[in-house]
């Protein structure tokens, strides 16, 4: 019999492997996912993207998109022999970077059959109801959470045979606050995020099945948001509490990754980014004329397809164009408030380590 | 609803101000309710607050509404404009020539804004 030996970083391997099969997936179907007259972010007639040109140019992109991942499996392989099983957190940067020359190539074929879309805007005067899934009480859940987490700590003291770093004695108090100060920032941005979603998305349309659609898709991504939220704080008191056998417990919750997003994934692709799944109501659009309705906003905003930045939107958040999900309005200085946000949990943690570590490495 | 043309030549805070009137005019709102804080609405059109803000200080000016910070937009008791027999005899035929009756309403606030800044003047 075969014995597969099971060791952390083979688990850290096979779940970075999996989300990146996962977003080959995405890529693969993504120009298929977003609104009829939206193709690789650029607005289009509705018929083109199932007309020959359209077609062609989709068969084109897939296989570009299969030739630069297998470089970029090859590419991820070396850096994993080379820098060890630690380069495996890199895979999503590569296999996105990897990805979008496919997608920018494509979109350049695109640009010539390019229409501008409708600049009929509408809003609902009436209030509507964006409620977060189980509302501000859920939301605060991870909080009181982490805080009962800390509180216990505090009452019962450290495990004693719990470390990081693998070495008895339990975790050092200044590692602690380091870990629930990054775990903290983690759930502030995502609590940010929640209430952006609710007060900050512009949406396309303001009425009708579309705009319930949006809503459903709205609210969807605001309950992935809180799931990851509730994930982030099990995982954080779990890895300091849980009693371990050669620190595998601690990556024991790595796997259940993989299933979020395979969740995440289908879920969003199933409502849809306003896009195939949308109802094809195409009478019921908003203006009487011609035109596509796409996302309501120029291309020109579009900075290589991916990147929204206009001043005279209050948005900030946009449906992506080419994507699943949200993009930022870099415009605004919240958007950036986001963004800085998001880099300050890993950030906390670098400096945390450079400090503790550079006494050491002077001495 | 409320819907502007970004491509108009009509400044977008006219066109916010004359689809508010129009809702004001024909009651969709009752005195006391709330219209969206102005942050909202611009998100909503996808424009700057700035000139959303322009367009509720302009009926706010006007009588229709009471400004509140951070309460928003609060719509006031206010004398609505009464179309006299002949009036209404020429808008209910331009109503069965096919005009939609809010283009209509849109028509009829364009009158009565050129009315009073002539009276004004």
């Amino acid at each position: 019999m075969i014995q597969v030996p099971i060791d952390i970083h083979n688990i850290i391997a096979i779940t970075n492997g999996g989300v990146g099969v996962l977003g080959a997936a995405v890529f693969w179907f993504l120009p298929r996912l977003t609104r009829p007259d939206l193709y690789f972010a650029v607005t289009v007639p509705r018929p083109f993207r199932d007309g020959p040109e359209g077609k062609s140019i989709l068969r084109r992109y897939r296989i570009e998109l299969i030739v630069v991942l297998v470089l970029a499996f090859i590419l991820f392989v070396a850096g994993i022999a080379w820098l060890g099983v630690g380069f495996t957190s890199a895979a999503p940067l590569i296999e996105s970077a990897a990805a979008f020359i496919p997608f920018y190539r494509a979109r350049q074929r695109v640009l010539p059959h390019a229409v501008a879309p409708t600049m009929i805007r509408e809003a609902e005067l009436h209030p509507v109801n964006h409620v977060i899934p189980g509302g501000w009480i859920a939301a605060s859940g991870p909080f009181i959470l982490l805080a009962g987490f800390a509180a216990y700590l505090w009452i019962h003291g450290m495990p004693s045979d719990g470390s990081s770093s693998g070495q008895p004695g339990g975790f050092p108090i200044r590692s602690l606050i380091v870990y629930l100060l990054s775990t903290g920032a983690i759930l502030g941005v995502q609590t940010l995020t929640l209430y952006g979603l609710v007060h900050w998305v512009r949406p396309v349309y303001a009425g009708g099945p579309e705009r319930a659609h949006e809503l459903k898709f709205r609210r969807t991504v605001s309950a992935i948001v809180l799931g990851a939220e509730y994930y982030v704080t099990i995982q954080a008191s779990w890895i300091i509490l849980a009693p371990r056998h050669n620190g595998l417990l601690t990556v024991g919750l790595l796997p259940l990754v993989f299933v979020f997003v395979l969740v995440v994934i289908v879920l969003l692709a199933r409502l849809g980014q306003g896009g195939s799944r949308m109802p094809t109501n195409h009478q019921r659009l908003s203006t009487t004329s011609t035109e596509p309705v796409g996302d309501r906003t120029p291309d020109r905003y579009w900075k290589l397809g991916v990147f929204y930045f206009i001043q005279d939107d209050s948005a900030v958040f946009v449906e992506k164009r080419f994507g699943l999900g949200y993009s930022l309005n870099f415009a605004r200085p919240t958007a950036w408030l986001i963004l800085s946000l998001i880099l300050l949990a890993p950030l906390i943690t670098i400096l945390a380590h450079l400090t503790r570590f550079l006494p050491r490495a002077g001495a | 609803m409320l819907r502007i043309d970004l491509a108009s030549r009509v400044p977008v805070y006219e066109q916010i101000a004359n689809g508010l009137r129009a809702e004001l005019v024909s009651g969709e709102f009752n005195p006391g309710e709330k219209l969206p804080t102005v942050r909202t609405l611009a998100i909503d059109l996808g424009v700057h607050h700035n000139t959303v803000a322009e367009a509720y200080r302009q009926l706010a000016n006007e009588g229709w509404l009471e400004l509140r910070r951070h309460h928003g937009a609060i719509v006031l008791e206010r004398d609505r404009p009464e179309a006299g027999p002949d009036t209404m005899d020429r808008f209910t035929r331009r109503l069965a020539d096919g005009l939609s009756p809010r283009l209509l309403a849109r028509e009829m606030i364009e009158i009565a804004q050129r009315l009073e800044r002539k009276a004004t003047s």
